[in-house]
């Protein structure tokens, strides 16, 4: 591995992004956190992660607008994840029919998020 | 200049009462008006600094937990590091303010994900002795103060003050009884419930609505018989139990729901109609229709509304002529209903009322 | 002897207002107090992701409102509330507002059957929504112009939410503005709660960027920072002390939670009036008093609504005149309800107020002037007694003020930054000079066009813009 893989987190939690910076730079990878949609935006046009994590309820620009932006206006076939908390499964409908890989529902373990990112940068 | 003073109170001497008293009025307003300004001045400035505190700590303490998440050993024992910072938010946790932005940190993960992370968090929490506190502040004398314990105390999931917390039940403030019934439901979920048999306050939608928010996250969806709910003699324990009827589809409980459509209320009759209609229980078609002259209008646009999911074809004959019924939702109901038979008919004709502008199939969206 | 008379009657208005106003500061303190014990660790977060959480529809009306309404929409979409839709009324705008909306939020014409509960001007291009499912909560109508009042009756008509959220367009939600208004109505289990009014706070000068609050200045505009200490004093003081009394008798048209089958039983907005919301409010009121049921008007003190004040004298007075129609025309609506033992708090205490202390209050002020002036010609005067008593009329004035800029300090601090809290002091000494007078005279223009200019009226209400115009009566 010459450099460690690029994953973007969208996450307005500032402590539960600082956990999984460390959990996911102890399993090689590089994150960049952004604390809100369109910063989350900004760092994908511009850095090009090769994943991206996002929550479906973020400050102004929602985490499902951020897919939208990926798929329709970027047309990026980069893997999403969506975290979603209890009762809003409208949401992550929605963000399955814009075009999320996967989703995971808070409160999630972080051992599980990180296998799921190595299975899906296989 | 001493001659003007002199002047003034030479002046204010020999004014009448009123104008002395008016004065003395104005001079007290002034030294009100300076020592509010001192006061607010004060607190500004107070404010100003609790909030850089906050700052600073807050920050400080995230760090730290991460710091002590990751200082562990394989072997479940306590590592130097660890066993400092325990310590470092042991001494803190003295102050009010600090001790309340450890928990606002602690909770802000903890609240996020699961696993063994939680499992550490929750045993900082022991460690530090910050449970033992919480459990103190149980025999406050203020409400509001066993209030936020209790609140603590259920976000962090303690069982062991199931006790002494279950003899606060019956407190005369509705904010405590309110946590503790958070409290029961979420460490002990449709055990918890329980306290339905014995209660006579009523419990607010509010507060009906984030107890089932609670219930929904847990994995075992066990539910006990809620007939006895259901004929609850406090009604919001009735409505409560037609929630949970509704969201866990409680068939068992369907002719105990069924009996509701003879309740007194008529929010009740309503309610039940929806839930009967969500169960498909299609008997309470036959017991609505043959009673339909006798319901309200709004039970009525209830019936209208389950009929759209379980009408059938025979129903024609009674749904069309209330297709030029004066209230809106049953027009709207019986065209659907009418339009939905006719499609499942052998070749179908289409009735479209002529001046009515009709929408095709699928264009009929409320906004929702 | 008749001087004597006229003398009293002008201290004993004075006296009673002031005593007035210190009841309503006393009462008010106790009940901020309660609410932020009650309300410091409630738990929003449960209420707002839930499925089962009562929906909600926002009715924003628009008038040519093309230069912001893109991003206005879009704040109103990232409302923090799982169960709510926003309808955007455009009111028959000449502008391209639509072709805007159409565009930015991919919209299509839909087939919606509309429930004319209430009888409004037609649709225009008709009823839009959104391709897109990110924006699947956006319903825009584009109607026939109505005014503001026939626009949100449109909106009452299309949503099928249960509770209905009025605001203006124009203002800043924040995004725990639903969650927080919908509590009173779900929380109370021994009244119906009818309607939920929030508090306005002042915009100019703030950073808002992307449809958020970044940052909260203070404006150095008199007449704008004026009004910040009106609005603090009208909120934190008045509302609050009159939502315990139960007598609350305006909502603010800018932003106001109200339940949906109550406002439409009473037939919604009363087109006929400048004062809708505040008419509204009183009709609901009298509705329920009539019907003999127990009800309430709840109000939310956190600052969840940001909106700009007028900076200029000129639409600042035309505002207050239209505030002063409006409030004159809801009481002649119902002069009924005043000092009738029927309608309890509303007839026997609210409305008596308003029509006192607020609807005569300046024109009393302004007698009171001219008996001076008239005294002054005759050489008539006690100067003692006048000047004592002017300045103990602007000291507690002044101590007023203070003491809301204290309460706000204490509850939600807003104006955090450094050098605003000594500025705040020098505006609560100086407003009474730079914003009182051309409130008075305002109210007395309003007064003079209600009853000689009636033809003002009519252009009003069909054709002006709506940004401004509806933050409604926040006197106290």
């Amino acid at each position: 591995m010459s450099e460690s893989r690029k994953i973007l987190l969208a996450e307005d939690n500032s402590i539960l992004s600082l956990l999984l910076k460390f959990k996911l730079e102890k399993a090689g990878y590089d994150l960049i956190i952004a604390e809100n949609g369109k910063e989350a935006i900004e760092i994908i046009e511009k850095q090009k992660p090769e994943i991206i994590l996002t929550d479906v309820m973020m400050p102004f620009v929602s985490g499902l607008e951020i897919i939208s932006h990926v798929r329709n206006k970027l047309d990026l076939i980069t893997p999403v994840i969506v975290f979603s908390s209890a009762g809003q499964e409208e949401m992550v409908l929605n963000a399955f029919n814009l075009g999320a890989t996967d989703f995971m529902a808070k409160p999630f373990s972080p051992n599980e998020l990180v296998i799921r990112i190595k299975r899906l940068l296989q | 200049m001493v001659n003007l003073y002199q002047n003034i109170v030479d002046y204010l001497k020999n004014a009448p009462e009123v104008i002395q008293f008016l004065w003395a009025l104005i001079t007290t307003l002034i030294l009100i008006i300076c020592s509010l300004i001192l006061y607010l001045k004060h607190s500004r400035s107070r404010l100003r600094i609790k909030e850089r505190i906050q700052k600073v700590y807050q920050k400080k303490y995230e760090s730290d937990l991460i710091e002590y998440l990751y200082a562990g050993n394989e072997d479940n024992e306590i590592s130097v590091e660890q066993q400092q910072i325990v310590n470092y938010f042991k001494k803190c946790s003295t102050n009010r303010l600090k001790r309340k932005l450890i928990i606002t940190t602690l909770l802000k993960l903890r609240n996020e994900i699961s696993g063994e992370t939680a499992d550490a968090i929750q045993k900082l929490y022991y460690q530090t002795e910050m449970m033992n506190s919480a459990a103190a502040k149980l025999k406050h004398k203020k409400w509001n103060v066993v209030a936020r314990a209790i609140n603590e105390l259920t976000q962090f999931e303690i069982k062991e003050v199931h006790d002494q917390i279950i003899q606060l039940i019956n407190h005369p403030k509705r904010e405590v009884r309110k946590e503790i019934q958070m409290y029961l439901v979420k460490l002990f979920h449709f055990e918890g419930l329980d306290f339905l048999n014995i209660l006579t306050t009523p419990l607010s939608e509010w507060d009906q609505i984030q107890l089932l928010e609670i219930l929904q996250k847990f994995d075992d969806q066990e539910i006990p018989d809620i007939t006895n709910w259901l004929n609850s003699s406090n009604d919001s324990v009735a409505f409560f139990a037609l929630k949970l009827a509704k969201i866990y589809n409680q068939f068992e409980a369907k002719d105990a729901i069924i009996s509701l459509l003879y309740h007194p209320e008529k929010e009740m009759r309503i309610e039940a109609i929806g839930v009967l209609s969500h169960m498909g229980a299609i008997e309470a078609v036959a017991i609505l229709k043959n009673n339909f002259d006798q319901l309200s209008l709004d039970e009525q646009i209830a019936f209208f509304k389950m009929m759209e999911n379980m009408h059938e074809a025979h129903d024609e004959e009674f749904i069309i002529p209330f297709m030029n019924h004066v209230n809106f939702d049953i027009r709207v109901s019986a065209m659907k209903i009418v339009k939905a038979i006719e499609i499942k008919k052998p070749n179908a004709f289409k009735i479209i009322p002529s001046e009515k502008k009709y929408p095709e199939n699928t264009a009929l969206i409320k906004a929702s | 002897m008749i001087i004597d008379l006229i003398q009293y009657f002008f201290f004993g208005f004075a006296f009673t207002a002031i005593v007035s106003y210190i009841l309503l500061a006393i009462i008010s303190a106790f009940e901020t107090v309660d609410y932020m014990k009650k309300n410091s660790f409630v738990n929003y977060k449960e209420i707002l992701s839930s499925s089962i959480s009562p929906s909600v529809s926002i009715i924003a009306p628009a008038y040519n409102e093309t230069l912001n309404i893109v991003e206005n929409v879009r704040s109103l979409l990232s409302n923090h509330y799982v169960n709510y839709d926003v309808i955007i009324v455009n009111d028959g705008s000449k502008d391209d507002s639509l072709e805007k909306l159409i565009k930015a939020y991919d919209l299509v014409k839909v087939e919606y059957l509309i429930n004319d509960q209430i009888q409004t001007k037609p649709l225009r291009a008709g009823v839009f929504k959104s391709t897109n499912p990110a924006f699947e909560k956006l319903v825009v109508v584009d109607k026939e112009n109505g005014g503001k009042a026939d626009a949100l009756n449109m909106g009452l008509n299309i949503s099928s939410n249960k509770y209905v959220a009025c605001i203006d367009v124009d203002c800043l939600l924040l995004e725990d503005a639903l969650q927080k208004m919908v509590k009173p109505f779900l929380e109370n289990t021994d009244s119906k709660v009818i309607a939920a009014g929030g508090v306005i706070r002042i915009a100019n000068s703030c950073v808002i960027k992307d449809g958020k609050l970044l940052d909260i200045n203070l404006p150095r505009n008199l007449i704008v920072r004026g009004q910040i200490l009106e609005y603090l004093r009208a909120f934190l003081l008045g509302r609050m002390a009159w939502s315990k009394l139960n007598g609350l008798l305006v909502i603010s048209g800018a932003f106001g939670l109200f339940d949906k089958k109550t406002a439409i039983e009473v037939g919604g907005y009363d087109t006929k009036t400048v004062g809708e919301d505040m008419e509204i409010i009183v009709r609901m009121r009298r509705h329920m008093e009539e019907q003999k049921i127990k009800y309430k008007v709840a109000y939310i003190p956190d600052p969840l609504c940001w909106t700009e004040a007028p900076d200029n004298y000129k639409i600042f007075i035309s505002q207050r005149n239209r505030w002063t129609r409006g409030t004159i025309e809801t009481l002649k609506k119902h002069r009924k309800i005043g000092f009738n033992r029927k309608y309890n708090t509303l007839g026997m205490i609210s409305y008596p107020y308003w029509l006192i202390y607020e609807r005569l209050a300046p024109i009393i002020e302004v007698l009171g002037i001219f008996y001076f002036l008239f005294l002054l010609i005759n050489n008539n005067i006690k100067w003692d007694y006048a000047i004592a008593f002017i300045v103990l009329c602007y000291l507690f004035t002044v101590m007023f003020s203070i003491i809301t800029i204290i309460t706000e300090e204490l509850t939600y601090h807003q104006y955090k930054k450094k050098g605003i809290g000594i500025r705040l002091i020098m505006t609560a000494f100086l407003e009474p000079f730079t914003n009182h007078p051309f409130i008075v005279y305002a109210a007395i223009k309003g007064n003079f066009d209600y009853y000689f200019n009636k033809k003002i009226k009519w252009g009003e209400m069909t054709r002006k813009g709506m940004s401004n115009d509806s933050i409604s009566k926040i006197k106290i």
